[in-house]
Parts: structure tokens; sequence; C-alpha cells
């Protein structure tokens, strides 16, 4: 499987596992940050290192300092300011929706339920303060508030906010279809300019729009009527059409299924963009952290002329000195590394090839730093078979009284192949040193092998490489001049 | 070198044939007459020694120790058609050292050369003992030892 990734993109299996994972923690802040302004510093902050990226390749010393400079308070500014929303995406959430999940907008929030519910205090003049939270939790806005968890009704919600029940003086909080809080303390808006028919509900509701994505519903005590406020925006409702279609864009159900294909849409478009920046990102650093390996590589020698042999070379091997990114220095399989010397229009005899560049052949994303050696001399010849004598080589000394008249091998010849050129200007095969010191007054035979020098011969026949040699031994008839 | 060489040859006798080959004249390798119809030498006798006294080699050997200072090449041809010239090619191994020329004179004729051994001379050896039109006649190996 390695092999593949390696084989169609230069990158090992690794590189892949780093994409991939570093693609979906990327695309999970997203999923985590959505909707959130964390997200729009983030993505100004990514914009700014790439222009940082653009400064310190055109060499752009001072542009690229502040670049950095601009990113490094950028990263201060989320802490600090955006530290609400932070805490809120890690406190809120459980592991599954942590790592997994996919949150979606309010799905399946009852919202004719709402509706009703909220016309029937209206009409009633009952005052009622609903909170619907969108993606920014809301510990961190507002204060006490009871845990309810009771699945939204009608006769729940009516009941909540009844004169009579302790709690109807706060607010209500739904999120999908449970009614997950009550009783609980908005922040109030320091705002000029709002109505002076707004009371305290009226006022909280702004407060909790200004510092989250929630839609708040408020029904006035005095006036029995409904107003709901999104964004800091007031929206006086007279239509419960109007009504219940701000609710479901709020909870993201318009047109169901479009808003689903929407949905999912955005999603694959941000894993793309996601998966899209962290490969380059990839790129930019494992190209950008050279690693240096050595390799000692066979080499391969390709010849055109098959009446042609390589009778001997001054290496078989060659090392290589290569440079690439970690990842695809530690993925090097050595069967991906060629050296190959052509010996196609090579004449025979000795020759010198250079190791060049153009002779190895490497994987995408790695460059040579080295060769040695960069020459390799080799013999190549058309192989020739000779019949050559054997003579015996003696060594060390013969006894001064006696001499050695004749010595002779069996078999007296052999058939030898080996290069053409060596061969012509060969004559005698030699045995290997035989000595003299221990041969005594008597003739005898002894066994010898054949020394075949050059290495490049070889005999035909390998089983005769061992001769016996017959000498024949007398005593000195005088003393020489 | 070549002419060091040259300088360590030897090369020496026209002898008359009748002192010379007497009846223990020995042929070890002979060729026949050449078959283009040009009367050849025939070689009778060939053989390497560690001297020559009356014009016969003294202990004909395959193996001679450096100690020697000298090594010879003897060869007797019979009979000698008319006035030609051979050669005694000597080699270390399969390096020409030297050649030497001899004049061989009819109707018989011996000849002989010699090399002066150094140090550095041990090792394997041959002397190849050619006509006038190059044809080898003998081949003596032999080897210059301690």
């Amino acid at each position: 499987m390695g092999q593949f990734f390696y084989q169609f993109f230069g990158i090992g299996w690794q590189g892949f596992l780093d994409i991939a994972l570093n693609s979906y923690i990327l695309f999970r802040l997203y999923v985590l940050f959505r909707g959130t302004n964390v997200l729009r510093v983030l993505l100004a902050m990514g914009v700014f290192w790439a222009l940082r990226q653009v400064a310190v390749s055109l060499g752009l010393v001072v542009t690229s300092w502040a670049m950095q400079g601009v990113i490094a308070v950028a990263a201060l500014v989320i802490i600090i300011v955006f530290r609400n929303e932070i805490s809120a995406v890690l406190l809120t959430r459980d592991l599954k929706s942590f790592f997994w999940g996919i949150p979606r907008y309010q799905r399946n929030t009852p919202v004719n339920i709402i509706v009703e519910s909220v016309y029937e205090l209206a009409r009633k003049k009952i005052g009622a303060l609903i909170v619907l939270p969108l993606n920014q939790g809301l510990e961190n806005a507002v204060q006490e508030g009871i845990s309810w968890q009771g699945k939204l009704s009608k006769e729940m919600l009516v009941s909540i906010f009844w004169g009579d029940n302790p709690v109807h003086d706060g607010a209500a909080i739904i999120q999908g279809d449970k009614i997950t809080n009550v009783g609980v303390i908005l922040p109030l808006s320091k705002r000029t300019d709002l109505p002076s028919y707004f009371g305290t509900r009226h006022r909280a509701a702004v407060g909790l729009t200004e510092q989250t994505d929630s839609l708040v519903i408020v029904v006035s005590e005095e006036r029995g009527k409904i107003t709901l406020v999104k964004d800091s925006q007031v929206y006086d409702i007279n239509d419960s059409r109007v009504f219940e279609k701000l609710l479901i864009t709020h909870a993201g159900q318009d047109s169901a299924a479009a808003g689903v294909k929407k949905h999912t849409r955005e999603l694959a478009a941000a894993a793309a963009i996601c998966l899209i920046c962290v490969t380059g990102l990839w790129m930019s650093f494992s190209r950008g952290m050279e690693t240096l390996s050595t390799h000692t590589v066979p080499i391969e020698f390709v010849k055109s002329d098959q009446d042609m042999e390589i009778f001997s070379s001054s290496t078989s091997s060659v090392t290589l000195l290569l440079s690439g990114s970690r990842p695809l220095i530690r993925a090097l399989q050595p069967d991906r590394i060629t050296v190959k010397l052509n010996l196609a229009n090579t004449a025979p005899g000795t020759r010198k090839l250079s190791v060049s560049r153009s002779t190895v052949t490497l994987p995408p994303g790695i460059e040579i730093k080295n060769i040695e050696p960069t020459m390799v001399e080799v013999t190549v010849d058309v192989p020739v078979q000779k019949r050559l004598p054997i003579q015996p080589l003696w060594t060390g000394q013969l006894s001064k009284n006696l001499i050695m008249t004749q010595a002779t091998t069996s078999p007296e010849t052999v058939s030898v192949i080996g290069p053409e050129q060596v061969l012509t200007h060969m004559d005698t095969l030699f045995t290997e040193a035989l000595s003299l010191d221990d041969i005594t007054a008597s003739s005898g035979t002894m066994a010898a092998r054949i020394a075949l020098k050059p290495p490049t011969l070889r005999l035909e026949d390998q089983e005769k490489e061992a001769v016996q040699v017959s000498y024949i031994i007398q005593n000195r008839k005088a003393a020489p001049l | 070198m070549k002419l060091f060489s040259f300088m360590r040859i030897c090369l020496l006798l026209f002898l008359p044939a009748a002192v010379f080959f007497g009846p223990h004249a020995r042929a070890q390798d002979v060729l026949p007459q050449g078959q283009s119809g040009l009367k050849q030498p025939v070689l009778v006798e060939a053989a390497m020694c560690e001297a020559i006294e009356r014009f016969k080699p003294v202990n004909q050997a395959v193996v001679f120790s450096i100690s020697l200072g000298r090594v010879f090449c003897f060869t007797g041809f019979d009979p000698v058609p008319e006035e030609t010239t051979i050669y005694h090619r000597w080699y270390k191994q399969d390096r020409l050292i030297s050649s030497a020329r001899l004049v061989l004179n009819p109707p018989k004729w011996s000849s002989f050369s010699t090399m002066q051994l150094r140090e550095a001379d041990k090792g394997p050896w041959r002397v190849e003992i050619v006509d006038s039109r190059n044809n080898l006649m003998k081949t003596l190996r032999f080897s210059i030892v301690d």
C-alpha cells in the first residue's frame, strides 16, 4: 500500500497519514468554531501567514517581519478576546461531539409548539423570556438557572411562565426539543436607544444577543406583544407565519432537504479546503526540511551486444549521498534507487565509465548530493577460448647438490576462457607457488592449483583447476662455471 | 631497459659441427623440414643449462638458483642446409625480455645464448627458439629461484 502511494505520489504512507490526521484536526476546529468570530480571526491569520510566506520568498524582510508580528498578536487576540467562545466550545460539548459529531442547527426544535406556546402566553398576557441558543455556549453569558431537561410542550412552557411558578421571572432555554434550563438570569443591555416601553425582559434579551448568537423571544406581560431579538436586532412579531419563518431560519430548518444539502455541501467544501491547506503545509514543511542519507547501490551494467561480457569491474556498487525531506528519505526503499551504466558502443578492453547523475534513477523529491566513486573501470570484451600450457611456478631453494632436470604437468595444457584482449597476449598459465624447500633427492609428484591471473579468466572445465606436477631430481654432476 | 637486456645477452658460437656433435648428440625436439620446399635447419638439441663446457651443456635443468649469476640456452642443429638465422627469445612470464639473433652455418651448427641474472629475475621463464621465418621450433621452460 505504501509502495502504491509512493509510486504514484512520491509520498510515503506516513505522509498520507500525517496529512489525513491534520486535515481532520483542522476540519474539527472548523466544525467546533463554525459561526463564531474565532473562525474569522483564524482565517485572517491564515491569510497573514500566506502573505508572510510570499514576503519571505520575495525577500521582503520588513514585510515578513511585520506579518509575523501580526500573526503573533492575532494569536493573543484569539485567546484573550474570544476566551468565552473557546471555553464554551471546550466545556459544553462531550467527547463524541468534540472528536466526531457534527453539531447541527436546532434541527429538531418543534417550532410549531414554540409558536403556539408563545401565542398562548401572549394571549394570556403572561410575560415570558425564551432563549434558543445556536452555536455559542451560554455558560459565560448567563447566571444561575435551574436545570430542567423537560420535553418541550405547550403546556410545559406556559406553566413555566405562570405567575405563581417560582421560576417564572427568569428565562427558559430551549435546545432541540427540550427545555434545558429555567429561571436563568440574562445579562442586561446597556443600549440607550431601546424604546421606552421595553422592560427588563427586552433589555435582557438584547443583552444576551449582544454576547451570543442566540435567538430570544420576549412576551410582554403588560402589552401581550411578542418580540424576537436576534443579533441585537429587535423584531416585533405581528404575523405568526413570519414568526415561524424566523424561528425556522434560526433553527436551520428552512426548506428541510435543501437545508441539509446546503449544510452537507458546506461541510464537504470545508473538508476539501482543510485537506488542501494541510497538504500544502505538509509539502512546504517536508520540502523545506532537508535530510541527508547515504546509500550503497549496486551498479547495473546494461549491454546491447550479447557477445560482450563484463570480465571485471573496479567496483560493483557506488555510494550515493542523497538529500530530501525526512519522510521521503525514511520511506526510501533500496530497490527504488538504480544506477545503470550503459555499455552500448563500448569498445572491448578496459574502459572508464562515468557515474553521473544521469545514470542514477531516484524517486521524485530525492536529490543526489554526492557520488562515490564517480568513475568505474570495467573490462568488457568478447570471450574467447584458448588452450594454454601450464608451467610450474617454483619458489624456495633446492639443495645445492641437486638439480631438477625435468618438470611436467598433467595435463600439460588446459582450455581457458577469457577476454580476447587478455588471452591474445597470454601464452602460459602458471601454477600457484610450489616450494622447493621440501624436495629431497627423490623424484616425485605433487598437486598444484592453476593460478588464474587476471581473475577475468576461467577454465573451460572448472574441475581441472588442480593439476599434477611430476619432477625428476638428479645429483649435480659438476660444479658450474 | 632494452639496451640493458641486450647487453645481458651474450651471443656466441658458431662452432664446427664436427667438433660439437658427437655420437651423444641428443635430439630433444625436432621440427620437420619446411613444407615450402626451402631448406630449413633441423633442431636436434635444445636445453637450459648452468654452463657450456667443451661445447656441451652442463647440468641441464628446469630450475636455476639466482646465485648462479647466469643461465644458458643451448641449441644444436643438424643438418644446416644453408646459412640461416635463428632467434632465442627470452620471456619472463609472458613478457619479452630479450631476443638473441644467432647465425647458423652448414653443414651443422650449435649455438647458445645466455642471460645474466639479477634478484628481480626470480620467477618463471621461457625461451622460444624460432627460425628466420618466425616459426616456433621449440619452447624451453624453466624457473629462477633463490
